[in-house]
């Protein structure tokens, strides 16, 4: 008891709470801003963490990573901007919503469910961290292929309309994965000798070219310059109809948590894949599947608590076993090597006052979230009260400044240009967009895993399912391939029956 | 332009087999069976697959011929320019940038952009002109973005 007493003193003290208060803001507007993520906010708050004491430097991280991640979900809810490929999952129930008037209900939901996961997470860190990291670390490449397999599928699965479209969505991505040289036998692929391909495809501008840029050009052709303004929001506000939500939607908020708190704590897949799969799996058991997708609450209920709770996830692996689980948690890592905290088993034994401290502030974020996020929305919103004319002009200045900032070079926007064109003609055809980021995102794991697994079992396909938990993970991913063929055969049999 | 599912099919298949013809040359890893070529052989083994899949299931709907629909927007010539002019738009900015710097080249950008979808000039100047600065000050300032700056035109930055 005396180390969390500790662990209060350390985290209540006007400094910390004021780092507190200031990296929140900080996240916040990072995160709002298209095109800059949660990993840039975390990257740019180093520096400024050298002159601080451990614990209001890892506060600061913690804080601005959490809000950098729910900002996200404002341009991704108000302009189709996601601001990262898990937040990519719900991005078109969230603007739907906005384009019928419910901006604020969205964001709402975004806001509080984000919450949710994210101290549903901490709990879950605080509680189990050893055990689940023990489960984690038990994943080889043959577990990884299965859950990046599963994960792909989540994505057909999720894509409204014909599965076919989504195919070839997932193939584009998957194809513009390819390129590059990070591969296997490291060899240029599709690179026509260009130095810049070489170092692939980067997701960013990728993703801000075929939703964002996309957008642009339907705006333009579709002279949506003559549209009147959208509605700013509803009547109720962006807390207003949460609670019912609350009250709706408990299993799938509870479901998104675990889920996501449980597939983040994989080191280097996890905060990716989670959304996505608690997106389907809540299509999956919702009564109302057909509303996915067209600006329906419930997705975004379970993949938003998902997403933080994946978060909160990450960090299981990198606290206990000094593993990180994204780039956020391995800067964290570094910085923790800075203040002399070394990240493992021991830090609990040699720190413990330091790492519940480190509980508390995350607890504390989360809490802040919630009148930040307020304020963040209410700001927003106002974007919604501008004519198309004018935004969307503004708005593709955004993404070619964002799309420069992830590697500082005109090829970004290149990237950004090329696949704005194809998303523009891919929502033409009617194929959705999410599958091709998520193939461009895990297309690479999917590759390594599957290589490095076929040379590990020399060849032998059975090697997926030689390891129990790879078994447990191929048979339910075949499970989801089979199912809706099994029930497709059935309903069409007992409808002959019935003629 | 819409392309029916027949026509979809074909170019799949068509895509899968230019995949696969170009992943020949990949090597595999020495002593492997695998190599830079795996992974766009299997794309291109589902895509051929999920190519025949749209043709044959065309087929059995009755659609018999691979047909190009143009969407309402694309029967008008002022849509197609408006298109034409956003994508040379950030192509303008991505030759202009390195050349006159960030400030003159965004406010360009977002002055056509705003004409182009129907924004008065005075309203669309000077709108234009604050964006930039926000930007410029958000990106460049605070987030130490290297934006490009211009010699020539450096009273600009």
């Amino acid at each position: 008891m005396s180390v969390f007493a500790d662990a209060l003193g350390l985290v209540f003290q006007p400094y910390v709470l004021l780092v507190i208060f200031a990296s929140a803001a900080f996240g916040m507007f990072v995160g709002a801003i298209p095109g800059l993520t949660a990993t840039m906010a975390t990257a740019l708050l180093v520096p400024v963490t050298f002159f601080m004491d451990p614990v209001p430097a890892i506060a600061a991280i913690v804080t601005a990573t959490a809000m950098a991640i729910f900002a996200g979900d404002i341009p991704g809810t108000l302009l189709r901007m996601p601001g990262t490929p898990a937040s990519a999952a719900y991005v078109e129930d969230g603007y739907r919503m906005t384009r019928s008037g419910r901006a604020e209900e969205a964001l709402g939901a975004s806001l509080v469910f984000s919450s949710i996961g994210g101290i549903f997470g901490t709990i879950v860190l605080i509680t189990a961290s050893p055990a689940l990291a023990e489960v984690a670390l038990k994943f080889s490449s043959f577990e990884y292929f299965w859950l990046v397999v599963l994960g792909l599928s989540c994505a057909i699965f999720v894509s409204p309309g014909s599965a076919s479209k989504g195919m070839i969505s997932l193939i584009i991505g998957l194809f513009a994965a390819t390129i590059g040289i990070d591969n296997p036998a490291g060899q240029p692929r599709y690179t026509f000798g260009n130095v810049e391909l070489l170092a692939g495809i980067q997701f960013i501008p990728a993703m801000i070219g075929l939703f964002a840029v996309s957008e642009v050009f339907r705006a333009v052709v579709h002279r949506a310059g003559d549209r009147p303004p959208m509605e700013p929001g509803g009547r109720k506000g962006v807390f207003g109809v949460q609670w019912a939500n609350i009250k709706r939607y408990p299993a799938q908020a509870f479901r998104g948590s675990i889920l996501g708190t449980a597939i983040g704590a994989l080191p280097g897949a996890g905060a990716d894949i989670a959304a996505w799969i608690s997106y389907a799996v809540s299509k999956k058991f919702s009564k109302t599947p057909e509303k996915f997708g067209t600006g329906h609450v419930e997705g975004l209920v379970e993949a938003g608590a998902s997403n933080n709770g994946a978060v909160s996830g990450a960090w299981i692996p990198a606290l206990v076993f000094g593993i990180p689980g994204d780039s956020i948690t391995a800067i964290v890592i570094g910085v923790l090597y800075i203040k002399g905290i070394n990240p493992g088993p021991t830090v609990f034994i040699n720190d413990p006052q330091l790492i519940y401290a480190v509980f508390i502030v995350f607890f504390l974020a989360n809490i802040i979230m919630l009148p930040l996020g307020w304020a963040a929305i209410k700001g927003a919103r106002t974007i919604l009260s501008i004519p198309s004319r004018i935004l969307m002009p503004i708005i593709l200045m955004f993404c070619i400044v964002g799309s420069f900032a992830i590697n500082n070079t005109p090829f970004g926007i290149l990237l950004m240009l090329i696949f704005g064109v194809l998303g523009f003609l891919m929502e033409e055809n009617d194929i959705p967009i999410a599958p091709a980021i998520l193939g461009l995102v895990l297309g690479p794991m999917l590759e390594q895993n599957f290589v490095t697994s076929m040379i590990k079992a020399d060849g032998d396909f059975l090697g997926f399912f030689e390891r129990p938990i790879a078994a447990g993970l191929g048979a339910f991913t075949i499970a989801v391939w089979c199912i809706p063929l099994v029930l497709y055969l059935m309903r069409r049999r007992s409808a002959e029956q019935t003629v | 332009m819409k392309f029916n599912d027949l026509l979809l099919g074909v170019l799949v298949l068509l895509g899968g087999i230019a995949i696969y013809v170009s992943a020949i040359g990949f090597t595999a890893i020495p002593g492997q069976a695998y190599g830079a070529g795996t992974m766009p052989r299997a794309i291109a083994v589902f895509a051929v697959a999920l190519g025949l899949f749209m043709i044959v299931a065309s087929f059995v709907r009755g659609g018999r011929m691979p047909r190009l629909d143009l969407a309402d927007w694309a029967k008008s010539g002022k849509a197609w320019f408006g298109l034409l002019v956003a994508i040379l738009m950030v192509v303008f900015y991505i030759v202009a940038a390195p050349l006159i710097g960030f400030v003159p080249a965004s406010i360009v950008v977002m002055i056509v952009m705003m004409l182009v979808l129907g924004t008065r000039p005075v309203p669309a100047i000077a709108v234009s002109i604050l964006a930039c600065v926000v930007i410029q000050q958000a990106f460049g300032r605070l987030l130490l973005v290297p934006l490009p700056r211009s010699e020539l035109l450096g009273f600009l930055w």
